[in-house]
């Protein structure tokens, strides 16, 4: 599994990073998200899916 | 013949009416199941988004909607984002949330590094002081009036850190704040209210003379010095910018934490699981009273050019409604969505806008309201509400908001000292240490570090 945070999409309202902490950092600056890795470790998958139902602006991109 | 919901054949929708709080869920799914996107004749016609997709899919375009609020009426002659509108002696643009891109954008990067999740962080040890004090005053006596005693005063106070302003002008600036939203035009008290607004307004005249002056870190600092299409903002600018983030940051962060204290209390069982297991429940179960209950039930947009939404036809400069509120109760995104879950998976609800302006104060307001929610599970846990003691706002079409709940609980110790003490100590601190300074490059490095 693959993932990554579409940047056009990304508002900043840190769900993400709520679901998957480890898996998701947040711009220091305006809280806008980015993937800390595209390839998901398979015991985050989980918690990267979760992620990607929780955002709001729906920016949050699976790829098998 | 015209569809159900088309211009010719409108439905009746007047969020201000004083029944709307009772028949929220009943129309809201009423218009899920008839028209999702609906013209309504009220307050000069106007469309209403109540599905979540329908939302999902407009309140994202920023080329399709507009926030502009023309208040000179000579460019767009747009409304800005208050159905209805304001009347036309007064009226004053609500600083970047009533401005489409690319100026919004310029506000939105000069304010979001007092705002960004690692901005915000620096401030909980303040603002669980401060919560800890509020409680203080009342833990001896066993009551509380949680509206009064709390969840106006810890938003407050952060939102005036926030701004770089001295914190004892809380009180200048909470009762205008919440008064000024909940009191209708006609109110024997709207005097008095109009008296406290011209008195705030004032006060934030003189602050902003006085930073110019005597220059010391915050949003105010960050606004007088910012760029905006070139130039800097002027002191009208400013004035309008801070009076948004007031109204954003006080009475919406009350009326969530209000809520969801009568929630907990009515549901003592609930109450207990969250408390016993903070550590999971709390991030979850905000996400879920601020689904259900929307304090910023929704804004108005004006459409800036034809488009075919679920069949309707929206046309340039239609006036619509998008309901944050109704769109977080709907079951094809919300499977039972008048219950409360705390521990609610994928819960996109839209509390805080969708798209360029989602809630720029969200960070704050998330951390402000578990904080005030961990201290009252913590010191008061058996607190009862009293049986119609809680007074929620007549109407909701601005804010769904409270102005009383009322609780009893089994008395406690004070732990520290006064709120005025507390103040005190804590401006020195911000003072010192320049706490209200933004995030720069340089002190993002040092926090990596």
């Amino acid at each position: 599994m693959k993932v990554r945070v579409d940047e056009t999409k990304c508002q900043g309202h840190t769900l993400c990073a709520m679901a998957a902490p480890e898996m998701f950092e947040l711009s220091d600056f305006d809280g806008h998200a980015q993937a800390v890795t595209e390839q998901v470790p398979s015991e985050m998958e989980g918690a990267v899916r979760a992620a990607a139902s929780s955002c709001p602006e729906q920016a949050v991109i699976i790829t098998d | 013949m015209a569809i159900e919901g088309e211009k010719e054949a409108p439905v009746h929708f007047d969020r201000h009416a004083p029944g709307y709080i009772d028949a929220f869920e009943d129309i809201t799914h009423d218009l899920h199941a008839r028209c999702p996107v609906a013209w309504t004749d009220s307050y000069g016609g106007h469309w209403v988004a109540s599905g979540y997709s329908e939302v999902f899919e407009i309140a994202r375009n920023p080329t399709l909607l507009s926030n502009d609020h023309d208040v000179t009426g000579t460019a767009t002659g747009y409304q800005g984002i208050s159905i209805p509108p304001q009347g036309r002696e007064h009226r004053t643009r609500g600083g970047f949330l009533e401005m489409d891109p690319p100026a919004q954008q310029d506000y939105r990067r000069i304010l979001d590094p007092y705002l960004s999740p690692a901005a915000i962080a620096r401030w909980s040890a303040m603002t669980e002081d401060v919560t800890r004090a509020a409680i203080d005053a009342r833990i001896e006596t066993g009551s509380i009036d949680f509206v009064d005693d709390l969840a106006n005063i810890t938003p407050a106070v952060m939102t005036l850190a926030l701004m770089g302003l001295p914190l004892t002008d809380w009180v200048v600036y909470c009762e205008p704040a919440h008064a000024g939203v909940y009191t209708p035009p006609d109110s024997p008290d709207m005097p008095r209210v109009t008296e406290i607004s011209i008195a705030m307004g004032m006060r934030m005249t003189e602050s902003i003379a006085d930073v110019r002056a005597n220059p010391r870190p915050g949003m105010v600092d960050g606004l007088i010095k910012g760029d905006v299409g070139g130039v800097a903002p002027s002191d009208d600018d400013i004035r309008d910018t801070l009076m948004l983030l007031i109204g954003g940051g006080f009475d919406t962060t009350t009326a969530l934490t209000a809520h969801s204290l009568e929630w907990l209390g009515d549901h003592p069982d609930q109450r207990d699981r969250l408390r016993h297991d903070l550590d999971r429940l709390l991030g979850p179960a905000t996400e879920e009273f601020l689904r259900f209950y929307t304090p910023a039930p929704g804004d108005g947009r004006t459409v800036t050019c034809d488009y075919e939404l679920s069949g309707r036809k929206l046309q340039e400069r239609d006036r619509l409604w998008l309901s944050w509120a109704m769109a977080n109760r709907d079951p094809s995104v919300f499977p039972n969505p008048d219950v409360i879950q705390l521990d609610r998976p994928g819960n996109r609800h839209t509390s805080f806008g969708l798209g360029v302006h989602r809630c720029i104060g969200s960070n704050v307001a998330r951390s402000t309201f578990k904080i005030m929610l961990t201290a009252v599970l913590k010191r008061m846990p058996d607190y009862v509400c009293v049986p119609d003691g809680a007074v929620h706002y007549d109407t909701i079409g601005v804010i769904n908001g409270m102005k009383h709940l009322p609780a009893t609980f089994t008395p406690g110790r004070r732990q520290g000292p006064s709120l005025d003490d507390t103040l005190a100590a804590w401006q020195r601190v911000i003072d010192d240490e320049q706490l209200a300074a933004p995030i720069t490059r340089a002190s993002a490095t040092e926090r990596a570090s």
